[in-house]
């Protein structure tokens, strides 16, 4: 017994070592990102650099607040986002579960098409999107972009929600709907509570997806109040003739850090998925 | 709505509405946002539509593809050929190292789990474009770069790390992963999550080693799970644009190297001159071939039930 | 399930009203006819002084000056579409032959009188702006590259006048992490001063392909050698910022260098362009004028405002105004009588300079060649391939595309 235990630490210690250097590795760019943003010198590019700067500072990370309207871009994120993930799971769900649950005619040659549509090179949707949009007057809207975001992630919900349903076992279902529960009712109290983490993960694929998006923003929004984060920093991006790189980096690090928080809101959810619900196929 | 509900499943017709109207909102905005680009590019690719017949184009049939099928010429095979080895090698890379570390993040005990996961999707937290332009500038530039200074520190003489097509397909390779490797870290996280644990107690019972297990018991339960994302990703490293494009051929900073994917080809020989028809035809041309590649490699997630 | 219902039926309706809307009537009101938008891509020191200087001259009309990333691109999208489309852009002149030939913009010399622009601008400015005989920009500034040195390594007396004076500069200091000089080599617009030098072109003012020729194939053979000499790099960030840092001692970079420097301390000298040897001609490069174009819409809806805008920005206050905050060389005449601007040694440079440099051509065709000759650049430069055959490839290339543009 005491012969197993060691072996768990020393394999416990060894697994912790493997990601603590991964970890390391994967922070050498945002590392380089972050002292670029606290240095004094006003360069992203220095012959002498190193990791702690000489001389520190947080003026960049106040030029941001103070002179750019970060606030409001943040605001549509979060508003942008938020609309997004209600809609894609309030869409997606029920779609993944009707495509993982029933057979109907249509229901396998959808499947394959719309994972074919990936294979389209999207470079020139743009310009049809807008022709989509404009007669709408969706054009310069918050809600033309949200629905561009929605039908875009679209595909990847339903199919990921789907792939996890199909994991759930029927009999529960089956069970309850002996007793006359509704399809509804089915999917609210018992695959929902079930699906807890592929919602999750599909809500936050979503989240990340529309807060780091700026093409569509940038081309469809006009007028800096109408940015979305990713969309300010796109425009605050250092370039030959203006911009400042320890500003943009300081926002570029900024800008991720409501993703970590609710990365790691959402990690419990995901971990108490199945394995704790008791649930044994 | 509650009336159908609640019949039986094996009332068909009922069934097969019922099944439409729940997928209806996922559907229609599906075809709103994802097919009617495709359906628009597939017009206008028979139209002359370009700089000089901006709004008043006309229909001209399949003289566009006729035009087309002149850049699928040698240059475009050896990008072609570039872009599937481009892709093979990055899926596997991926695969492996993200069901390696998912499988490390899911040991028994380990208590910093979710600090480790945290970190490790850190580089999904920031716009792709911000990352490739810090791997671009803080990493590689030949006279600032990281790599450089540590390599000088080391004496060892500097390196154009974007210069030559070996070293800047590796480059692109690193930078993708690093981009890619958070979300399917992610997918096959949760993919294990779902994985029934007493399978593995009785494996581990009949004394089978990890290789075993994982090959007979993980990877069967995680593939219906994982394999939509796995296609999704492969279609999107076929068609990835930006890390090969920002770091090596962007307008005003092109390095030197030659790895051209189909994209990039196209863009380069095709979309820069403004002939939206043309662009178009080409466009779909290379839909096509990636429909006839899937097909012929047969990865159409398939369905285990 | 039953809010997903409520949901997604609000969403529903709320296309369906904004669908309403949008297909309202069609003619402005007052006050939409006296607002006008213009999209821009400049420096905020650059737009904050325009729009100042619009509020001061015409208060009457409502202008807001609107940054665009990706403006060219975005362009074209919006086209003529009066509900996102704005309604004139602050741009440089090298895009009004798309937009022309895409049948967006109005000729400037609809709204304005032809003869005041004649009497008063900087005439290459105004031939820049001129496509297929039609004037479709207001000029308000113009910008060159200019060859620029750090006091510091290269006294006065020491700043080559020839291009072969710079290149045993460049033998004797490019070493240890120090470079002679550095530019973008490989980037069409930095590479064109070399090109004209030897009286090549890139594309000329009828539309014809140089990358092939003799001149050009010489000016490329020539310009190789000095590029042995410097950091295998080519964009901005690397040059400038060598340059910034003290470690190369002249660069050819924009007015917009200027100031950065400047503000880190260096002591920048400004001299003219190196003669080149053999052909006895300067580097001559690229001139670019920035100034307003007016959208087809809004000129033939919002005349009256439209006029008024571009009326101010005729006067010389403007050009001036720009000359004090960004170093911009104004393009009308008169403000080079005032002290504020000839004083400016930037402005006088670039004033100077106007006589020898050739203003980027404004054709449709521009799209394909920076890319082209950027390409042919790179396979010269730093792909080691033989300059003649490079050149003639992409000659061949350049023109093939071109022809696809129909």
């Amino acid at each position: 017994m005491k012969h197993r235990k060691r072996k768990r630490i020393i394999k416990l210690v060894f697994v912790n070592l493997v990601l603590i250097l991964v970890c390391v590795l994967t922070f050498v760019p945002i590392l380089y990102a972050f002292s670029v943003s606290v240095n004094e010198q006003n360069s992203l590019l220095s012959s002498d650099f190193s990791f702690i700067p000489k001389k520190m500072t947080f003026e960049n990370y106040r030029k941001v607040f103070t002179e750019e309207p970060v606030i409001m871009w943040f605001q549509n994120s979060l508003f942008l986002a938020v609309s997004t993930v209600v809609i894609s799971l309030g869409t997606g769900i029920p779609a993944a579960y009707i495509f993982s649950r029933r057979k109907f005619p249509g229901r396998n040659m959808i499947l394959q098409l719309l994972i074919l549509l990936y294979a389209f090179p999207s470079l020139l949707s743009m310009t049809a999107l807008y022709k989509l949009l404009s007669p709408m007057g969706l054009i310069n809207t918050k809600m033309g972009l949200i629905i561009v975001y929605t039908g875009t992630m679209a595909v990847f919900a339903l199919w990921n929600m789907k792939g996890y349903f199909d994991t759930i076992p029927v009999e529960i279902e089956e069970a309850a709907m002996i007793d006359g529960a509704s399809p509804i009712r089915i999917v609210q109290k018992i695959v929902l509570p079930l699906a807890k983490p592929t919602v999750a993960v599909t809500a936050m694929m979503v989240l990340i997806y529309v807060w780091n998006e700026y093409i569509f923003a940038i081309n469809f929004m006009t007028g800096e109040h109408t940015y979305t984060l990713a969309a300010g920093l796109y425009s605050l991006q250092a370039n030959e003739t203006s911009g400042s790189w320890p500003v943009f980096s300081a926002a570029s690090l900024m800008v991720s850090v409501p993703i970590l928080i609710i990365f790691f809101a959402l990690q419990k959810n995901m971990a108490s998925g199945l394995t704790s619900g008791g649930v044994k196929g | 709505m509650k009336k159908s509900d609640k019949k039986p499943y094996n009332q068909k017709t009922g069934n097969t509405i019922v099944s439409y109207l729940w997928s209806a909102p996922s559907l229609i905005l599906i075809c709103l946002i994802v097919i009617f680009p495709i359906l628009y590019t597939g017009y206008i690719s028979l139209t002359n539509m370009n700089v000089y017949h901006w709004f008043t184009y006309d229909f001209i049939g399949i003289e566009n593809y006729k035009e087309a099928l002149l850049v699928f010429d040698s240059g475009f095979l050896s990008a072609l050929v570039l872009t599937v080895l481009w892709t093979v090698v990055n899926m596997i890379l991926q695969l492996i190292i993200a069901y390696l570390l998912a499988g490390l993040l899911n040991t028994n005990g380990l208590k910093l789990r979710n600090f480790y996961r945290t970190l490790l999707i850190f580089p999904w937290a920031m716009p792709g474009y911000v990352s490739i332009l810090l791997w671009k500038t803080g990493m590689f530039n030949s006279q600032f770069g990281l790599l450089n200074q540590w390599m000088e520190k080391a004496g060892v003489s500097p390196v154009k790390w974007l210069a030559n097509d070996v070293s800047a397909f590796i480059c692109c390779t690193v930078v993708n992963l690093w981009l890619a490797l958070p979300f399917m870290i992610t997918i096959i996280d949760g993919a294990l999550q779902s994985v029934d644990r007493s399978y593995y107690e009785s494996a581990l019972l009949d004394g089978a080693n990890w290789m075993q297990r994982t090959w007979y018991i993980t990877i069967p339960a995680i593939r219906p799970v994982i394999a939509p994302s796995v296609v999704i990703t492969i279609f999107t490293t076929f068609k990835q644009f930006d890390v090969i494009y920002l770091l090596t051929q962007q307008a005003g900073a092109k390095t030197g190297a030659h790895i051209h994917t189909i994209l990039t080809y196209a863009y380069e020989n095709a979309f820069i001159t403004n002939n939206y028809g043309y662009s178009s035809a080409v466009s779909m041309i290379i839909f096509l071939i990636l429909i006839v590649f899937s097909y012929v490699i047969n990865i159409k997630p398939k369905e285990e039930s | 399930m039953k809010k997903l219902t409520a949901l997604l039926l609000s969403i529903v309706m709320l296309i369906g009203i904004l669908t309403g809307c949008g297909a309202g009537g069609q003619s402005l009101t007052e006050e939409e006819k006296n607002t006008i938008v213009i999209w821009h891509d400049k420096e905020e020191a650059v737009s904050n002084a325009l729009l100042e200087m619009l509020q001061k001259l015409v208060p009457e009309v409502t202008v807001s000056l609107e940054y665009k990333s990706n403006l060219t691109e975005a362009l074209k999208m919006v086209g003529n579409d009066p509900k996102a489309a704005p309604d004139m852009y602050f741009f440089a002149h090298d895009k009004i032959g798309v937009y022309a030939e895409m049948g967006i913009l109005a000729p400037v010399t609809d709204l304005v009188d032809r003869g005041t622009l004649d009497d008063s601008y900087v005439k290459m400015t105004l031939d820049a702006a001129t496509y297929k005989g039609e004037l479709y920009q207001l000029p308000i500034y113009f910008e060159t590259l200019l060859f620029l040195y750090n006091r510091l390594y290269m006294p006065d007396e020491k700043a080559p006048k020839t291009t072969e004076e710079l290149y045993s500069y460049m033998e004797e200091k490019t070493r240890g992490g120090h470079y002679g000089f550095v530019e973008q080599h490989s980037t069409a617009y930095y590479s064109a001063g070399w090109i004209h030098g030897f009286n090549g072109y890139i594309m000329d003012a009828d539309g014809k392909v140089g990358l092939g020729s003799q001149e050009t194939i010489s000016a490329l053979t020539y310009h190789k050698k000095f590029v042995e000499l410097m950091p295998g790099e080519s964009e901005y960030a690397t040059v400038n910022t060598l340059f910034q840092e003290g470690k190369a001692h002249a660069t050819i970079g924009g007015p917009w260098l200027v100031s950065a420097v400047r503000a880190a301390g260096m002591d920048l000298g400004i001299a003219p362009m190196p003669v080149i040897d053999e052909t006895q001609i300067p580097i001559s490069p690229y001139m670019g004028v920035q100034g307003v174009q007016v959208l087809k819409y809004a000129a033939e809806n919002k005349t009256e405002a439209v006029k008024k805008v571009l009326t101010a920005l005729m006067q010389p206050e403007v050009g001036i105004a720009l000359a004090k905050v960004s170093g911009c060389a104004p393009a009308v005449e008169a403000c080079y009588e005032k002290e504020e601007v000839t004083s400016d040694d930037v402005v006088m440079a670039m004033r100077a300079m106007a006589e020898n440099t050739i203003p980027m051509p404004n054709r449709p065709e521009m799209d394909i060649m920076w890319t082209v000759a950027a390409d042919m650049l790179v396979n010269i430069n730093m792909s080691g391939q033989d300059v003649k055959e490079s050149c003639e490839a992409a000659q061949k290339n350049a023109e093939e595309l071109i022809k696809k543009m129909q």
